[in-house]
């Protein structure tokens, strides 16, 4: 079978910043990592791949450095990698991220062969969405499973195990279908040295820009984008105080906090708020 | 490059030592792979902050061109601290022989050039073993996936668990090493022209020795980057894993660092200046304690950390220009070695020919037995406190003040030193230092 997995290719969202005076995330020097929830769908890939035979085509929408995300997934045992990339793309919400990646998988079919199974992770850690699966099926018209933690073949159908909140669920989907696979459901395997030696030697990698595709412009990127931010709003980042207080007596410690804490005019009225609601009066 | 031929050499570790091996042998036209375990080449170094520069020239020559030099280091200062009494010394001058960077960068730096110069660098994978078959090194071990080479380069860094496997080295031992832990504070690059007195592109080193380790011998450090400040302390794990036994160590590490930061004395220069960065290393003690009995068998060179090449006479530390060395010598020794035959342990044993005629060796042994005297009370807690005892009656007299001899003769006896012992050990360690 070909299965084809989603990648993603996010900024470390532990190590991004807030600018205070703009209310924006700082990316400058932050290090871009492959997202995280998208690994246990490589592994549920690679686990049907290698129970019954075809390949996994990793694909992303993503600027050119996201070639060293692919790598690391090739790394873990993916076939091959497509990377769809072009400055038209930039700035997309997650309809025109589906439409690009739902081309790509067309395009896929017409250059490599038919896709049977589609695999995405649960969601992103920079936006959290868990739109994408579900949009690129809906555009394939294919049936759409989420929640996945294991998948297995029955004849020409695929018996997919669902992680409810108190329930595991078994249900039957013909394919080709999509599944997203929930987050922590399988351990990925580890990067080994012959996969990776092969990710940088052979560069397994297709790259495709708009002009492979043939997207009309007014559908990708910012401009095929109706999603519209209102607002953003973050908790403010509160000053660290640096201070250690090691007292014997318990009582001493209270009076310290309360001293310190509570009664301080910055981080009291804080405090109080998030606790107790109180606007600080 | 196939993936499925055997290569040349296999370095195991994409640091200073492991870099400089690969860059030399893949500029002659060696097949090279490089494996790292973190993520991109330099991801797992730390270190304290400066390197001197001519023995890396040696080997990039376009090293103050290209390479991630946040100062030149034009003063160096060294400190005495004993509660809120400070003794520093400074010596500042127009020439200066080292820089001021962050290892990750700089080892990104170097393996860089090493891929440019031809070799494979393959990261975030682990080399679980080096192989051995009918007595000779035949390649590393990944996984399932065995890498065959003429010769592996172990560059594996201080903690040595291929070399422990191979059984060519002890397990290590806590009195050899010492655990470093290091903040890095965003204070901007006026604040430390400013406060420090230094130029545009001007560093400072910064030693410092003293009570801020708590009892435990090691000392502090302070260097001046692009626009922060880099602060931590060095500490030697034996000694202080003796005195968390005793109960003498009551504070985690962190917060000895949190104590050094916030000293009065020198929290003045980066005040409240944000923590970027927080970490911890390994490294060596000094000495030669740690170097194994064999640097080059069958297949096999020992280069770096992992050779357990490392100075700290405690007035400054050098490893980055000792484990580029290493690599260079190991490197050259390798293309003799190919030349001469192959790459027998007779002719690898070429490197600890080279090694042992260097400057790499010399400088280490002509400061033998230093982590002694480092690690001796005397030196460490007392020295520091009858120092600063002298300065306290020189210069904290209201009306009258002794002369420096009698200052001297008080400080001894209030700390309780025999000044023929102290004259005895001085005597008996000016040679080292």
């Amino acid at each position: 079978m070909r299965i084809v997995v989603g990648i993603k290719w996010v900024p470390n969202t532990q190590a991004v910043r807030f600018d205070p005076k703009t209310g924006t995330l700082i990316r400058q020097g932050v290090p871009a990592i492959v997202n995280p929830h998208d690994f246990p769908a490589v592994e549920l890939a690679l686990r049907l791949r290698d129970a019954y035979g075809g390949e996994v085509i990793a694909v992303s929408m993503a600027p050119p450095p996201a070639i060293q995300g692919l790598e690391h997934v090739i790394g873990m045992g993916v076939d091959r990698a497509v990377l769809l990339t072009d400055r038209v793309f930039a700035g997309a919400d997650t309809l025109a991220t589906s439409y690009v990646l739902y081309h790509g998988i067309r395009r896929i079919e017409k250059e490599i062969g038919k896709v049977d199974v589609a695999v995405f992770g649960q969601e992103t850690i920079d936006s959290s969405t868990a739109h994408i699966g579900a949009q690129v099926a809906s555009w394939l018209g294919w049936p759409y499973v989420y929640y996945v933690k294991n998948a297995k073949l029955d004849g020409d159908r695929l018996v997919v195990t669902r992680q409810l909140e108190d329930a595991v669920e078994e249900i039957a989907v013909e394919l080709p279908a999509v599944i997203s696979v929930a987050m922590r459901a399988l351990k990925p395997r580890p990067v080994t040295l012959k996969n990776k030696m092969r990710a940088k030697v052979e560069k397994p990698i297709i790259v495709w820009s708009n002009k492979d595709l043939g997207l009309d412009p007014r559908c990708v990127g910012l401009k095929g984008s109706p999603t519209i931010v209102a607002k953003v709003t973050y908790l403010p980042e509160v000053p660290r105080k640096k201070l250690v207080y090691k007292p014997k007596d318990p009582k001493d410690a209270a009076r310290w906090i309360l001293k310190n804490l509570f009664l301080d005019e910055k981080t009291g009225p804080l405090l109080r708020k998030v606790l107790w609601g109180d606007s600080g009066a | 490059m196939s993936i499925t031929g055997k290569f040349d050499v296999v370095v195991v570790g994409a640091g200073p030592a492991g870099s400089a091996a690969a860059y030399i042998l893949a500029k002659a036209g060696f097949k090279v792979l490089v494996v790292e375990r973190g993520r991109g080449a330099g991801s797992k170094e730390l270190f304290g902050g400066k390197v001197y520069a001519q023995p890396l020239r040696d080997i990039w020559p376009d090293l103050d061109k290209s390479a991630p030099i946040h100062r030149w280091v034009t003063k160096e200062r060294f400190s005495l601290v004993v509660g809120e009494r400070v003794l520093t010394v400074e010596y500042s001058s127009p020439r200066p022989v080292g820089f001021t960077t962050y290892l990750p960068e700089l080892a990104k730096w170097m393996a860089d050039k090493a891929v440019e110069a031809g070799a494979l660098l393959i990261d975030e994978v682990r080399v679980d073993e080096i192989v051995v078959k009918d007595g000779r090194v035949i390649g590393v071990r990944s996984g399932g996936d065995l890498v065959e080479a003429d010769v592996v380069v172990d560059a594996e860094g201080v903690n040595r668990l291929l070399l422990e496997k191979l059984g060519l080295v002890e397990r290590l031992d806590p009195k050899h090493i010492a655990l470093g832990v290091k903040e890095v504070l965003r204070t901007g690059k006026g604040v430390i022209e400013e406060k420090l007195g230094l130029g545009k592109d001007e560093g400072m080193a910064w030693m410092v020795a003293g009570d801020i380790t708590a009892g435990i011998p090691g000392g502090g450090f302070i260097y001046t980057m692009k626009d922060m400040i880099s602060i931590g302390l060095v500490l030697h794990v034996g000694k202080a894993v003796e005195a968390a036994e005793k109960g003498l160590l009551r504070e985690h590490v962190s917060l000895l660092l949190e104590k050094f930061r916030l000293h009065p004395y020198f929290k003045r220069i980066w005040g409240e200046a944000d923590i970027m960065e927080y970490g911890g290393h390994l490294t060596i003690e000094g000495g030669l304690g740690l170097v194994p009995k064999k640097l080059a068998i069958n297949g096999l060179v020992v280069v770096g950390d992992a050779a357990g090449l490392l100075l700290n006479t405690g007035y400054t530390v050098r490893g980055v220009d000792f484990a580029a060395t290493s690599g260079r010598l190991a490197a050259e020794a390798i293309i003799e070695a190919f030349n001469n035959g192959g790459p027998s342990e007779e002719n690898l044993r070429v490197y600890e020919d080279k090694l042992k005629s260097s400057f790499v060796w010399r400088e280490l042994v002509r400061h033998r037995g230093i982590e002694r005297v480092m690690s001796d009370p005397l030196f460490f807690t007392k020295l520091p406190r009858l120092l600063i005892g002298v300065m306290k009656r020189l210069y904290e007299a209201d009306y009258e003040e002794p002369t420096i001899l009698d200052a001297f003769i008080e400080s001894t006896s209030e700390e309780d030193i025999s000044l023929a012992r102290l004259l005895f050990k001085l005597g008996s360690v000016v040679g080292k230092l």
